[in-house]
């Protein structure tokens, strides 16, 4: 059984910030749950001078309570695949998570892309896919509280995203001013 | 800055995390593709890839990394 979801959101920064925040995420207040992030591959494609790269994540307490059941370790590793295009302005990013995938797999695609009405802005679109295998009706339940988690992690990613962005944003003013020399 | 799987690599990681992301919005983004930082990624990759043998989850990362997921579904 498969569930889909999607969403569109504007940040009020521009490309370069948004995707200098996508990699300075975490940790972030509204993300507590993130235990470790660790780049395991990265190069840049000579061939179209696109910036790959993969992250493990590794994320603590992803189930409610009546799933806990399902799973010996509340514990999940997730995989986040990216590729930065700086001529193109664009940014596409794929996370799925690589341990209980039998009892759910959540795929997320976001493409962060200059927003066509004011070039300052970033426009983000968030494709999710959940799949379930599971029978004795757990599978709908299942995919139900995967769809309200997924609504409700891209709240808090947006959240996240918005605090290091500002985070960014006063960095920048004060080296602007010369307050800071370096980074 | 975000914590390494492997406690031992937290220092690597820090070192290789600073100097990406200067490369990142220095350089990068200001299209110098000239990658930098490759020692310090080599030294802390190590460390990682040892971490995530010694936690076992190496297998499931080699196949969860099997398709390149922007060839096989270009166009998303």
């Amino acid at each position: 059984m498969v569930k889909f979801f999607q969403h569109t959101f504007k940040y009020e920064y521009n490309w370069d910030s948004v995707t200098l925040a996508f990699w300075l995420r975490y940790p972030n207040p509204f993300t507590s749950h993130v235990e470790s992030v660790d780049v395991i591959d990265r190069y840049v494609d000579p061939n179209t001078g696109v910036l790959r790269t993969t992250r493990l994540i590794l994320k603590r307490g992803v189930l409610p309570k009546w799933g806990k059941g399902l799973m010996k370790t509340p514990e999940a590793y997730i995989i986040e695949e990216s590729m930065v295009n700086p001529k193109t302005q664009t940014m596409i990013t794929l996370t799925k998570n690589i341990t209980h995938a039998r009892v759910m797999q959540v795929e997320e695609w976001q493409t962060y892309r200059v927003d066509s009405n004011n070039h300052e802005f970033t426009q983000v679109k968030t494709e999710a896919r959940i799949i379930s295998n599971l029978g004795w009706g757990l599978t709908d339940r299942l995919e139900g509280f995967g769809i309200k988690k997924l609504a409700d992690s891209t709240a808090k990613s947006r959240k996240g995203m918005s605090h290091v962005l500002e985070m960014i944003r006063e960095k920048q003013l004060l080296r602007g001013r010369g307050f800071l020399t370096s980074t | 800055m975000s914590q390494s799987i492997g406690a031992q690599c937290n220092d690597l990681k820090k070192e290789y995390d600073t100097c990406f992301n200067k490369w990142y919005s220095e350089k990068f983004l200001k299209g110098d593709l000239r990658p930098e930082c490759e020692e310090l990624f080599e030294k802390y990759r190590a460390c990682v890839l040892n971490a995530v043998k010694q936690k076992q989850i190496d297998k499931l990362l080699v196949e969860a990394r099997k398709d390149d997921p922007f060839t096989s579904t270009s166009g998303k």
